[in-house]
């Protein structure tokens, strides 16, 4: 039976409930609904937000290196604490918060299996305590380009034809549907996906209950019947980096990727983007599939199509995806 | 009785002093506040009737009136969302009883009114934009 590649970065409800009180582990929960920490959250667990704590207001970036400091000081996270990180939604967010702590280089990171499903179906308790901890000190890296791909990244990355994983949903894919079922029209002009990226859902990596699949089984989907190579070099991307967030975790951590990087723009920008190639379909396509139709052309009807504003495009979701 | 603006004013007076933290605590309240599903309406909801498809979690709205034209707001929420519960029992509790034409005196921005455009961020305050356009639209407003 296969193991995980990193199994210590994952750890069970039972070892969070043993380590409530550790002054060196930090838990930490992410919510799509911000609500329910204030419903109800693990004993001593702290709540960083996704949009509110770790998105920059103004421009579409993560805060920054400061601003991550002073965020974890202000949790009581020093550079040595264990940070735990759980939440709704199979970890969704989880996951996002895990791979920005590591974009800033935080050493000690863990998911805890199976989120606020997997603590409620437990039946361990619930606390609405508010929780605050003395402000520790706290010296973060500079940005690891090893775990962020950017846009130009992205461009050369498949242009060299090397892997790509889209992780949303096949009609996303496709290019029928131009946002995540449920979450309408967050605003790309084009639909579609990246040349040569395969496609696999990201909820393919867990169980009902939100825990992980096995190592055996994400090994069979990863390596056996997608032919994928841990060695090489890997970029997986979404709407808005969250959804392959998680799946950034599964390949690097349980699986054993040596080079995986989160493209976070992720549809919302490739969408968005004049002239970049864009594969419609179910199948990957190369990097020839938008040769067809041709640059200017596509370029053109981009810029078009912005300037009339298409109301119907603003987007009206509850998060994002 | 007082009506909707009035009573939607006594909301946003509610949550004018409070800090994030509260203001989200006093939604779990309004949460916690939002009758159970008739059972009339169980079996329209698994027909997928009712369904909201702008939210990503399920959520399910019948903007009913009554002959003499007072409004019923009836919903039923997950109870994994509870920002969008809470925001959905401070419309039905708005509405409810009032003369249909009211529903139209909703404020369209509610949401910074309640001050949660800060403490949501702006993809979560666009989910409940289209509620409180869809229930406006409901009622004909």
């Amino acid at each position: 039976m296969p193991e995980y590649a990193h199994p210590d970065v994952l750890v069970s409800t039972e070892w969070v409930a043993e380590h409530l009180t550790d002054p060196n582990v930090r838990i930490v929960e992410s919510d799509e609904d911000r609500a329910l920490y204030v419903q109800g959250h693990v004993p001593g667990a702290v709540e960083i937000d996704w949009q509110t704590d770790l998105q920059d207001p103004v421009q579409r970036d993560y805060i920054d290196r400061e601003a991550f400091e002073r965020l974890c000081a202000d949790r009581g996270i020093s550079d040595d604490t264990t940070v735990v990180f759980y939440g709704d939604k199979n970890n969704w967010w989880a996951c996002y918060a895990f791979w920005v702590f590591k974009l800033y280089g935080h050493e000690n990171c863990r998911i805890m299996n199976g989120g606020r499903k997997r603590w409620e179906l437990d039946g361990r308790p619930w606390s609405t305590e508010r929780v605050s901890y003395p402000r520790a000190n706290y010296r973060a890296k500079e940005q690891d380009p090893a775990v962020r791909a950017l846009r130009d990244e992205v461009l050369k990355h498949q242009k060299a034809g090397k892997q790509l994983l889209d992780v949303r949903s096949p009609e996303e894919y496709r290019g029928e549907r131009m946002h995540m079922p449920d979450y309408p029209n967050e605003g790309a002009v084009r639909g579609g996906h990246i040349p040569g990226a395969v496609n696999v859902p990201w909820p393919m990596n867990c169980n009902d209950d939100g825990t992980f699949k096995t190592a055996k089984e994400l090994e069979k989907l990863y390596i056996k019947e997608l032919k994928m190579k841990r060695r090489s070099p890997t970029i997986a991307y979404c709407r808005i980096g969250e959804r392959s967030s998680l799946t950034w975790f599964v390949l690097k951590y349980l699986l054993g990727f040596g080079n995986v990087r989160n493209y976070d723009g992720s549809w919302l920008e490739w969408g968005n983007c004049v002239r970049v190639p864009i594969a419609k379909g179910g199948e990957p396509g190369g990097s020839e599939a938008h040769l067809a139709a041709g640059p200017q052309v596509a370029a053109e009807s981009t810029a078009v199509e912005a300037a009339e504003g298409r109301p119907e495009d603003a987007g009206t979701p509850t998060a994002g995806g | 009785m007082a009506d909707v603006r009035s009573r939607l004013e006594q909301v946003v007076a509610e949550f004018a002093d409070l800090d994030g933290r509260e203001k989200l605590e006093m939604l779990v309240d309004y949460a916690a506040g939002l009758p159970p599903l008739p059972a009339a309406y169980e079996a329209r909801k698994a027909a997928a009737e009712g369904r909201i498809h702008e939210c990503q979690t399920p959520v399910f709205m019948w903007m009913e009136s009554t002959l003499d034209g007072a409004a019923s707001l009836v919903a039923d929420v997950a109870p994994e969302a509870p920002t969008v519960k809470g925001f959905v029992a401070i419309l039905a509790g708005a509405v409810a009883g009032r003369p249909a034409a009211e529903v139209a005196d909703i404020p369209d921005d509610l949401i910074e009114r309640l001050g949660l455009a800060d403490v949501l961020g702006i993809l979560r305050t666009r989910g409940l934009r289209a509620i409180t356009a869809r229930v406006k639209r409901g009622f004909g407003g």
